[in-house]
């Protein structure tokens, strides 16, 4: 087998295992979308309407958690613990090792989409096309790319105590701000108009209108701020990378 | 013309950090395999050259290659292996998910098994990396530092921190995989661990080589007592006294370094009756760094 992919495959491998292995990153990632949706998106809402719009927003909650806490907290604590500085020692890629994190990642969020389908779709009654199910999923995986440039922003710039606050206020803040766990048209308009600069307002404004949520969307707007803001964290993603490198 | 590569050629090496100099001119080659010890105190510029040599610091053109390679080239990593200071690896992978993984990084690294056994790691290879006691973690990062049956390997401080016991089963293995024809870089403080080990002592001060022998050698410089006192005597007058192989002048202070305490201490009396503030002790490591960056290694 071709060293380099074998090896990839070793560290994808590695990532899973040091995944599945910690309780602290399961439990939230992939308990905690689930639980707010039942809450939230069934019980509460109590209709197949209110529980198909939270559908949409709830799976862009459900692959934050994955992305930003499995590259923020995790690459900053192996990074502190000088693991970064022996593989670069070593002639190992560094892509390789992102790559494997990425693809861990979209494996935990693509479990955390399908747990909240299913309660969807058994508990809450929502039925939506073959197609739309389809593209509800392709949006939402989708979504993780922006979250994991923030995860790794995170994971180069800061030290690992400071990686778990900040990526937990992140993550919160984009939640709630973003509307994510309530709908945004019951904020007052000055939080409406805070949520325009967060990627979570825009990415849920997507998978509303892929899952033909009532209202008016422009689509293609939705598609390019948040096309734009994915290139800026690439460029901050990038530049936290050279910096890291030569401090 | 073919010239045959050192493993290690540092050439007036220099290092800064803002204002602070690292490393001032280092020069020194290894040529033959062996283990070198690198003796220094802290801040003398031991993990500095290490980060330099294995290209996670930049070092300016042909100041320094290993083995023909620009330090970080693909080629050197392959042949290199390193145990760094202050490093863990992550938690939650057992010692044979650790080992497996690092060995795909090399093309000619050893069989998982044939390693553990190399290691003596048989017994915690099934486990997580996170129940292991200080001696088996760097016993593991020992490992992870051979994984590709490197030619050179560089330790720093390896066993820093770590019990009588963990420390000699550590330099066992050590002296197991030097055996072999391989080069070990170690750096170290413990003078003790450097004549265990070392064919060749390094000794470095503030960023400079100030000694480069044999250990054989460098342990002359290390025998003896010193002897401290206030004394109106003049430099010539002291080291004409029986017994005197080096001196140094602190403040008031003058510290002698003798061979012969009692002839040394007669000598020192009878020259100078007022002399005062006598204190005769062993030679501390500081003593030696002092004496050796002021007056070198006699070789």
């Amino acid at each position: 087998m071709n060293l380099i992919f074998r090896s990839f495959l070793l560290e994808a491998g590695a990532e899973l295992l040091k995944a599945v292995r910690a309780p602290e990153f399961i439990i939230p990632t992939l308990g905690m979308p689930v639980a707010f949706y039942s809450l939230f998106g069934i019980m509460i809402s109590r209709g197949v309407d209110g529980a198909a719009y939270l559908l949409a927003t709830y799976g862009v909650f459900a692959v934050m958690g994955p992305a930003i806490f499995g590259f923020g907290i995790s690459v900053a604590n192996e990074r502190d613990k000088g693991w970064h500085a022996l593989k670069r020692a070593a002639p190992s890629r560094g892509a390789s090792y992102i790559a494997a994190k990425v693809c861990s990642t979209l494996l935990f969020s693509s479990i955390s989409v399908a747990c909240i389908y299913s309660v969807a779709g058994f508990a809450g009654g929502v039925a939506l096309h073959t197609h739309v199910w389809a593209s509800l999923m392709a949006v939402h995986l989708l979504a993780t790319f922006p979250f994991i440039l923030i995860g790794l922003s995170i994971g180069f710039l800061c030290n690992s105590n400071a990686a778990v606050a900040i990526s937990n206020v992140i993550f919160l803040m984009f939640s709630a701000l973003g509307g994510l766990w309530i709908p945004i048209h019951v904020f007052p308009s000055a939080m409406q108009g805070f949520a325009h600069i967060l990627p979570t307002f825009h990415l849920s404004e997507i998978a509303l209108s892929v899952s033909g949520a009532p209202g008016e969307r422009d689509l293609s707007y939705h598609v390019f701020i948040v096309s734009l803001m994915t290139a800026l964290l690439l460029a901050i993603t990038a530049l936290a990378w050279t910096r890291q490198r030569n401090k | 013309m073919i010239s045959v590569s050192s493993i290690l050629d540092a050439n007036d090496l220099q290092k800064s950090y803002g204002k602070v100099h690292a490393l001032k001119g280092l020069a020194f080659s290894i040529d033959e395999p062996g283990v070198i010890a690198i003796l220094g105190q802290n801040g003398a510029g031991k993990t500095t050259l290490i980060h330099c040599a294995l290209g996670l610091e930049k070092v300016t053109n042909d100041s320094l290659t290993t083995m023909g390679y620009q330090p970080g080239h693909v080629l050197a990593k392959q042949k290199t292996g390193v145990m760094l200071q202050d490093t863990d690896l992550p938690d939650l992978l057992t010692v044979r998910e650790h080992i497996t993984l690092f060995a795909s990084y090399y093309p000619e690294a050893f069989e998982v098994d044939q390693l553990i056994s190399l290691c003596h790691l048989q017994d915690i290879a099934e486990r997580r990396y996170k129940k292991l006691s200080g001696g088996q973690k760097r016993r593991v990062q020992f490992a992870l530092a051979i994984v590709g049956n490197p030619q050179l390997v560089f330790l720093d401080e390896p066993t820093t921190g770590l019990d009588i016991e963990a420390r000699r089963n550590l330099w066992k293995v050590i002296r197991d995989f030097a055996a072999q024809g391989k080069t070990i870089v170690l750096t170290t403080h413990y003078l003790e661990e450097a004549d265990a080990l070392a064919d060749r002592i390094i000794v470095m001060n503030a960023g400079k080589v100030v000694a480069d022998a044999k250990p054989d050698d460098i342990h002359k410089q290390f025998t003896g007592s010193m002897i401290r006192c206030q004394t109106r005597l003049s430099e010539t007058e002291l080291s004409s006294i029986p017994g005197v192989s080096g001196m140094v002048t602190a403040g008031r202070f003058s510290e002698l370094r003798s061979q012969d305490v009692n002839s040394t201490l007669l000598g020192l009396l009878a020259a100078d009756p007022d002399l005062s503030d006598l204190t005769v002790y062993q030679p501390k490591l500081e003593d030696i760094f002092t004496q050796l960056s002021q007056m070198g290694v006699p070789s």
